[in-house]
């Protein structure tokens, strides 16, 4: 569904991303791991959009898509959360999630209905199944960390993605957090069938819903595997996990 | 009013050096512009309003003194009085809202600007006044078939030296370094034990100090007038921006562009001369919407 | 609680306070009828700016321009040609919109500064040769005594004829403010990147809630000429547009009605302290400097914010 092919970026000097591959197939729940300053969020960014690739191909269901800006990704099919929350901050839970449902539904630029009449079933649903219904009407500044990251891949679920990137998507949360949006994860992957891409560093997690993981070390992609085959792979441990998990 | 030119190259040769001349005075002032710009990363709307002042401060300083000594007097005191304002104005409330967000910066730029316009009509009230070139450099020299106004080539010269000194200061010396490397990441520099908030203060100072500087030189070659400061600010806004933002070689290329377009569009379209740097900005912005050269940051 | 006897108040407040404005012109001197047709337009021409500025967060540092193109286009209409008067009305707005298309459509290429300073530039040319054209424009002088249909002839009439095309406006812009592409709109001003990845062309709903709000710009602009039968180049000034930035923040940028306080304070303010002293700019200048460092979220972006927190006192007893 996904092919990044020798995808090279650089920031003046600094090689961020160097030769990265990356297979990721329909319905497939794929990890990208690395140490600190792998260049993982730059490859997110580079397939999103949010970043121009220098060299290499990236092709999403057989189509080019290294020159599209953003929004037309986004509207290919490829749903993206973001390491930082990134959410909307003076909008309520609801209205966040609701911006992207209208936009899926190419509704953003009508100017005389009201907006609160409109995606509401839609919206309530995603926020059913990320738990987020009863906080409906909170401003998002008043969320917890963990509930903003849920919100984080709410948003992301507005535009019906095919493809959901998740950029560490329980980074800073609580164990009780991790364990309930890595069974969130796990749920939406099999009730809309997603195809799920996401990366993270508690190793635990990697390994316990991961088909595939690909493991990045300097900007550059060591291999990609089945769980075992990464695990036993020499290469990665010496570079990453050190011969201890987590 | 037609398009046929009904003059020569004497004429031609002639508007060019005052086009250059004036193009200096408009250096002087956006060098400083694009200095606070470019450190402080706030256009200084203010910067018209101390242009304003230096000029009338030069006219009440050239009377205390009789004769020429007067004017250089003042052209030594004015940037200086002029200096002092900004400082004072940075100390006591300016440098508070550093932590802000950029637009308040700004804002408090305007509100600058608006009290000092009329604080200087408080001062020295609404009427024009002018201010009579020293000996030295009255009169005009000829050459080459037409007459040159000693007073623009002495504002050629003196527009180089400042180009000059400028360089000089931000690659050769400590400070300016350090204004340059505040420019492009204040934390850092912060990290590194420097004082931001001084640099910042000095950059400020110095920018404004050359706006004072600017309106001194201007002071014998036009009326000085109130409304000297919008006139100014939004020319030198149109400069800086072509030139590229905080980019001094750009305010240069930026002043020399529109100095002289001005003064060429005296020959085609008399009526009409104050729009051809106008338009000449825009042409510029249209191909090269971030300003000729690169922006420091 | 609280906010349903709020939300319910609203409606019935500003229906009370337009019937009262409505009814003021027999009972209340000329003076104060001019005063409050000034206010009225200004009201107008901030809440324009405001749509781009507090609810779109881009930096529309030259928005009088399309005020100024909305005056001088049913002035020059009016009075240099024979065409019938309604043209000179519709125009005015259709106009400035087309221009906010042309200038817009530069600006949303760059961010923040950029745009505000491209504005800055492309709006001084348009000044520049509005102030110089005196043959068309009038120049430096403006146009004055630009006829008005019989209808309009006098104050009265003119200030009935403000109030109500300004209370249509304030409608439509509260009916845009909550479509979607209202909300989307404060999106993109809270975090175009993630507007970006959820499939939003920012560029092009920028470029379109610019083109709605120099419509009512022009509209302003257009009332404004009812009120004054006259037009000059300051209504096309740098200095005005950033007045009007000032009456947005004075009323509170990130409300819906805080544009027209701060326009009201600011006209009211100018008049009254005209009387006394000719030092007016020095007067707006302290007032800036106290609004940056003391009320940064505007009059009534303070008593909302106030308010907000009594009735989060009020649900956290309510909910522990």
């Amino acid at each position: 569904m996904l092919r990044v092919e020798a995808v090279v970026k650089s920031f003046e000097d600094f090689l961020a991303v160097n030769e990265a591959n990356l297979s990721v197939a329909q319905g497939e729940i794929v990890a990208v791991i690395g140490p600190n300053g792998a260049g993982k969020t730059t490859l997110f960014n580079l397939i999103t959009g949010q970043l121009r690739r220098d060299r290499g191909k990236i092709v999403f269901r057989s189509e080019d898509i290294g020159e599209l800006p953003p929004y037309q990704i986004c509207q290919k099919g490829i749903g993206r959360s973001f390491q930082i929350v990134n959410v909307f901050p003076r909008l309520t839970v609801f209205e966040n999630v609701q911006v992207a449902v209208l936009s899926q539904q190419k509704k953003s630029s009508l100017l005389f209905r009201p907006a609160r009449n409109l995606a509401v079933v839609e919206t309530r649903s995603i926020l059913e199944s990320v738990g987020l219904l009863d906080k409906s009407q909170n401003i998002v500044g008043s969320l917890s960390h963990g509930d903003q990251k849920i919100l984080e891949m709410a948003i992301a679920l507005g535009n019906e993605p095919e493809l959901l990137i998740l950029d560490e998507p329980t980074a800073g949360m609580s164990p009780e957090e991790t364990f309930a949006t890595i069974e969130l994860i796990k749920r939406l992957a099999r009730t809309r069938g997603l195809t799920i891409l996401f990366c993270e560093h508690d190793m635990d997690i990697v390994f316990s819903i991961a088909q595939s993981i690909m493991v990045m070390h300097q900007g550059r992609t060591l291999i990609q595997g089945k769980p075992e085959e990464v695990r036993n792979n020499k290469e990665v441990q010496a570079a990453y996990l050190g011969g201890s998990d987590a | 009013m037609g398009f046929l030119p009904t003059f020569g190259p004497a004429e031609l040769l002639s508007q060019l050096i005052v086009g250059l001349s004036r193009a200096m005075i408009l250096f002087v002032v956006c060098a400083g512009l694009s200095f606070v710009l470019g450190v402080l990363r706030v256009p200084n709307i203010a910067h018209g309003s101390l242009y304003m002042i230096g000029a009338f401060a030069t006219y009440s300083f050239s009377k205390s003194l009789t004769g020429s000594a007067g004017f250089w007097l003042a052209l030594l005191l004015a940037p200086l009085v002029v200096a002092f304002i900004s400082l004072v104005a940075e100390r006591a409330l300016f440098r508070h809202l550093y932590q802000r967000e950029h637009l308040m910066l700004l804002l408090f730029t305007f509100a600058l600007a608006l009290i000092l316009g009329d604080l200087v009509k408080i001062v020295w009230g609404a009427e024009y006044r002018s201010v009579a070139a020293p000996d030295l450099l009255k009169g005009s020299i000829s050459m080459l078939g037409s007459s040159f106004p000693r007073y623009n080539l002495f504002l050629i010269f003196i527009g180089l030296l400042v180009a000059i000194a400028l360089w000089l200061f931000v690659n050769k010396t400590k400070m300016g370094k350090i204004s340059r490397a505040a420019a492009v990441d204040r934390d850092m520099v912060g990290l590194l034990g420097i004082n931001v908030s001084w640099v910042f203060a000095g950059a400020f100072v110095i920018g404004c100090c050359l706006a004072g500087l600017g309106g001194a030189l201007v002071a014998p070659t036009v009326s000085i007038t109130l409304g000297m400061d919008h006139t100014l600010i939004i020319e030198a806004f149109l400069i800086v921006t072509i030139g590229g933002l905080g980019n001094m070689w750009g305010a240069l290329a930026g002043s020399l562009i529109f100095g002289v377009t001005q003064s060429l569009g005296v020959l085609f379209f008399p009526q009409f001369a104050i729009v051809f740097p106008y338009a000449a900005v825009v042409i510029v912005l249209l191909l090269r919407p971030k300003g000729l050269l690169k922006s420091v940051w | 609680m609280f906010r349903r006897i709020i939300h319910a108040k609203w409606p019935g407040f500003t229906i009370a306070l337009f019937i009262i404005l409505l009814l003021l012109p027999p009972l209340v001197p000329r003076f104060f009828i001019y005063i409050l047709g000034l206010i009225y337009v200004t009201s107008l021409l901030a809440m324009s700016l405001n749509l781009v500025v507090g609810h779109g967060g881009m930096f529309q540092f030259h928005h009088a321009v399309f005020y100024g193109v909305g005056a001088y286009t049913i002035a020059l209409l009016l009075t240099k040609t024979s065409w019938p008067m309604w043209v000179g009305f519709i125009a005015g707005p259709i106009l400035a919109a087309l221009v906010g298309l042309l200038i817009g459509w530069f600006c949303v290429r760059l961010t923040r500064l950029y745009f505000g300073m491209l504005q800055i530039s492309l709006g001084s040319l348009i000044w520049a040769i509005v102030f110089r054209w005196y043959k068309f424009t009038g120049g430096d002088d403006g146009i004055h005594g630009v006829p008005m249909p019989g209808f309009l002839s006098s104050l009265n009439s003119s200030y009935y004829f403000i109030l109500i095309i300004l209370a249509g406006s304030l409608i439509l812009l509260y009916l845009i403010l909550k479509s979607p592409f209202g909300s989307t709109l404060q999106a993109i001003r809270d975090n175009p990147q993630r507007c970006e990845a959820v499939g939003i062309n920012v560029r092009r709903h920028q470029l379109r809630a610019i083109v709605v709000a120099t419509f009512f710009a022009g509209i302003a602009g257009v009332l404004f000429v009812v009120l004054e039968r006259s037009v000059f180049p300051d209504l096309l000034f740098w200095v005005l547009s950033l007045e009007i930035f000032i009456m947005c923040l004075l009323g509170g940028w990130f409300t819906f009605a805080g544009p027209i306080l701060g326009a009201a304070i600011t006209v009211a303010l100018r008049i009254f302290v005209g009387k006394y002293t000719e030092y007016w700019t020095l007067i707006l200048g302290i007032i800036l400097i106290l609004l940056i460092f003391f009320l940064p979220e505007g009059v009534m972006g303070y008593f909302e914010g106030a308010f907000k927190t009594r009735t989060k006192k009020v649900a956290e007893r309510g909910n522990p």
